[in-house]
């Protein structure tokens, strides 16, 4: 949704809000494996996530809004991660980031939970082994389109 | 879904008198992954300190025996995801000396592989740093560091296509030579490097509180060392010269000249400068590859490891044939077993392969150096803040995908 | 007008001051601390990110509000406007310029000013330790336990250093201790007292490098980890006012307040002071994306075997001179 100083008054609430919250997407610092590298490198200089709103990464769950599963999840961590995202605080959304975040990957074994899907509910996936910077900021950019279309984390679009 | 497996609460362990159990991870910020820590503590002081590790278990070693030789590495890439190209180094030239063609290796081949080696150690090492850095507080570390090392992943993707696992070492040479212009970005580099070094000297090495969080922290003897099994900078800290590159050269390390640089105090100071003299260093072997790099091939000839080049497909029916079985079935390795070491950014990095003859490996069994030396923290721990336990896991540097594997 | 109103209508005003501070300060820490990090910082949300207080704020308000069941839920709750209201209090008593016929510059014009502001600072420390206590969890036990007792013991290092102002003035009226400054900042004289003020304001408002009451990388988020939404973002709020109260406090006590430099008096006494206001926020950003974080017992060692002793002798050797010179 984007506004020209003109609609600005005339747009409803909830639109607001809505762009509001799209715009400032603060993460989790949840780093699981190699994707975190990346997940890490997208706030330096050269990516910048900060551009977007989104380099405030909150340890605290109870702080964060966007939970990026970057890495491996095991069937050790997969209950932590759940824990994790039943911490945060509504609206929340999930990036799953990675190949083996999404489907396992290359390690399709009795250890990796095939898809963090089948722990938490994933708004975005991103594909590739780890996906770029690039990726993460697009799929940043998905969630934010998301939440300004009402996606499903956005709690007004639940009432 | 059920779990097999439930995390280690607080409840479980036991309490007593005016300690609190308090579980640090697996997610919290400066535990670098998915390190748990369930630390008994009075006040901040700790108490004891039980490490948990496992929660990244990946099955590596495992999915390695189900795929082909040349495919096994792709996974053992993922291992320590900080220096893949370790990992690829070292799983590489331990299948060349079962195959048995360790010396007909190109010697371009093998240059190349030594200018990666290195410049994987740098970046990570600018990771360590600029993690090591957060975990001070010092957040403008982080930046510096990860701008260096943006650069060098340009040259890994340049070389593989992917910036992390480029895949660029293959078994008996390389995937392709380095691409056009390659050498100048290369010299774009190894220009900028002094500088951002000597930046980052001037804010950290002198900086008073950093001396203040390091110095006596974490002070790892000689002899703990050793008995832990430590190798590495951590190793090299306490007082022990020991790098693989020196002591058991291979890939030609033997040809370039470097030092090893060493400390005595065995504290997280010295690691922490043991580790940036390690970066200079590497960038000097860097420069050395850069002023020896001849043209050559890349590949050994031997079309029965490797696919024969795609232009003699056509018109060889030699060549199409050996193309179709490595392809669909892998080569096939002689029986033996090997244990090839290298010297990681973390240490002592080493694979002991195994191979019953077929095409896919019969085990391949890992030496992690982070999960040697994070066992160290155990000792390290008790008796000391909670602040200090951050410095002391971030100087250690473990690398998770590795110790848990 | 009755005088209530014209208090009601200053108040209401100074409200939407001190927030707009407070939202432009932390936006301006958000940039600075990229361009110190050779980044750019947050643009997508208006021109050059303007909006992007706005729309984080109101994202905080739109965010539920949770209560863990382990905490007490009546302190839990308030802790966050202890902080809060204390930190606003203060602004009470601040004058921002000349007070002109009408005293249009600030709302109270205390005689004790600077007495009521460090109380006011004091109550502060219990939104913290409150908080992280009623959170009933251990990170944010361990944070407020840091805070009160850094918070007490820096305060003492600080209110020691501004009695050597106090006693160089000879009031302890904001505004009066300004006039006194006429001749010359009390940043010369008082040199010692003004480090040692400006090392306990990091302190005292848990800023880097002494942030050790939400060190993240020690305590996760330290006594604020429980909180989430709007709570967390008057926590957040209230750090941000502290800071500007510190640097309006240095200001008035060390640069003159409103006084201008080099007699430029035709730019008005309140630019100059949001000038130098803005100098010392300058400082503290620069400070956080520079330095480490100092180690706990460290900070504490530093607070009362360095700090407090210079301090006291600054205080002691500032009395004797005004003792016998007059």
């Amino acid at each position: 949704m984007e506004m020209s100083p003109g609609q600005f008054l005339l747009a409803r609430v909830d639109d607001v809000v809505r762009w509001a919250q799209s715009s400032s997407v603060w993460p989790l610092t949840m780093g699981l494996a190699c994707c975190a590298i990346e997940m890490m490198t997208a706030t330096s200089a050269e990516y910048d996530i900060a551009r977007l709103g989104s380099e405030v990464f909150r340890p605290s769950p109870r702080q964060a809004d966007l939970m990026i599963v970057s890495g491996r999840v095991s069937q050790k961590m997969a209950p932590v991660v759940k824990r994790l995202y039943d911490q945060m605080a509504d609206p929340k959304w999930v990036i799953s980031m990675g190949a083996c975040a999404s489907s396992g990957g290359v390690f399709d074994n009795y250890a990796i939970v095939q898809g963090v899907d089948t722990v938490v509910p994933v708004d975005v996936y991103v594909p590739g082994c780890p996906p770029t910077p690039d990726g993460l900021l697009y799929a940043v950019n998905l969630i934010q389109q998301q939440i300004r279309e009402g996606g499903r984390g956005g709690l007004l679009a639940r009432a | 879904m059920t779990f097999s497996t439930t995390p280690l609460s607080p409840e479980l362990v036991s309490q007593n008198g005016n300690v609190m159990v308090l579980s640090m991870g697996p997610q919290h910020p400066s535990t670098h992954g998915v390190l748990q820590i369930m630390l008994e503590i009075e006040g901040e002081n700790v108490v004891k300190a039980e490490p948990e590790i496992g929660y990244l278990h990946t099955g590596i070693e495992k999915s390695a025996e189900n795929l082909f030789w040349s495919q096994a590495q792709t996974v053992v890439e993922r291992m320590d995801y900080l220096a893949p190209l370790s990992n690829a180094l070292c799983y590489v030239l331990g299948v060349e000396r079962l195959l048995g063609v360790a010396d007909a290796i190109p010697e371009r081949a093998r240059q190349v592989r030594v200018l990666f080696a290195e410049l994987t150690r740098i970046a990570s090492h600018c990771v360590w740093l600029g993690t090591h850095g957060i975990d001070l507080g010092a957040l403008s570390v982080f930046f510096y560091c990860f701008d260096l090392r943006e650069n060098i992943l340009d040259l890994q993707e340049a070389t593989g296509g992917a910036r992390m696992h480029p895949n660029y070492f293959r078994i008996g040479g390389l995937n392709g030579d380095l691409p056009d212009g390659f050498t100048e970005r290369l010299d774009a580099l190894i220009a900028k490097f002094p500088g951002r070094m000597k930046e980052l000297r001037t804010l950290l090495v002198g900086n008073p509180i950093v001396q203040d969080r390091t110095i006596g922290v974490g002070a790892l003897s000689r002899e703990d060392a050793l008995a832990w099994n430590v190798t590495g900078p951590s190793l090299r800290a306490s007082g022990i010269a020991y790098d693989v590159r020196k002591a058991f050269p291979y890939c030609g390390y033997e040809n370039y000249r470097f030092d090893v640089p060493a400390r005595s105090e065995g504290d997280a100071y010295a690691r922490f400068l043991v580790r940036l003299d390690e970066m200079d260093e590497s960038m000097r072997i860097v420069e050395q590859v850069r002023k020896a790099l001849r043209p050559g091939p890349v590949m050994t000839d031997d079309t029965k490891i490797f696919q024969p080049p795609k232009e003699t497909i056509a018109l060889s029916m030699e060549a199409l044939i050996h193309h179709f079985k490595i392809v669909s079935e892998g080569f096939r390795v002689p029986p033996g077993d090997v244990y090839q070491a290298v010297e990681g950014p973390r240490g002592e990095l080493a694979f002991y392969i195994v191979s019953d003859g077929g095409n896919r490996p019969y085990r391949i069994r890992t030496r992690p150096p982070s999960m040697y030396n994070l066992q160290a923290l155990k000792g390290l721990a008790p008796g000391n803040l909670i602040a200090d336990l951050v410095v002391m896991i971030g100087s250690l540097d473990p690398v998770f995908g590795e110790v848990d594997r | 007008m009755s005088p209530w109103l014209i208090v009601l209508i200053k108040s209401a005003v100074l409200l939407l001051v001190v927030i707009t501070s407070f939202a432009y300060a932390m936006l301006a820490e958000r940039k600075i601390m990229g361009w110190m990090q050779m980044r750019p910082g947050p643009n997508r949300v208006g021109p050059w990110g303007l909006l992007q207080p706005a729309v984080d704020a109101v994202k905080l308000i739109m965010k539920e509000d949770l209560t863990p069941n382990t905490a007490d839920p009546l302190i839990y709750r308030l802790a966050p406007f202890i902080s809060l209201v204390t930190a606003f209090s203060v602004y009470a008593v601040i004058p921002f310029s000349q007070p002109s016929p009408g005293n249009l510059w600030a709302i109270g014009n205390v005689n004790a000013g600077i007495l009521f502001v460090l109380a006011l600072t004091s109550i502060g420390v219990y939104g913290i330790s409150l908080g992280g206590w009623a959170s009933g969890s251990k990170y944010p036990l361990l944070g407020s336990v840091r805070a009160t007792a850094q918070m007490i013991s820096y305060e003492l290092s600080m209110s020691m250093s501004l009695i050597g102002v106090l006693i160089l003035a000879g009031t302890t009226s904001l505004a009066g201790i300004v006039d006194a400054q006429h001749r010359l900042w009390f940043v010369i004289p008082q040199f010692v007292g003004f480090a040692v003020y400006l090392i306990t304001a990091v302190a005292e408002t848990n800023r880097a490098p002494f942030d050790l009451v939400e060190a993240d990388a020690e305590l996760v988020g330290g006594f604020n980890t429980e909180y989430s939404g709007l709570r967390f973002g008057l926590f957040f709020i209230a750090e941000y006012i502290n800071m500007l109260t510190v640097s309006c406090i240095a200001t008035l006590l060390f640069l003159g307040g409103w006084s201008p430099i080099a007699g430029l008096s035709i730019i008005p006494g309140v630019a100059w002071f949001v000038a130098k206001v803005a100098l010392f926020m300058f400082v503290y950003v620069w400070l956080r994306s520079t330095f480490p974080r100092i180690r706990y017992d460290r900070l504490m060692a530093f607070g009362w075997k360095v700090l407090l002793p210079i301090a006291t002798l600054n205080l002691v050797v500032t009395a004797i001179v005004v003792a016998f010179t007059g």
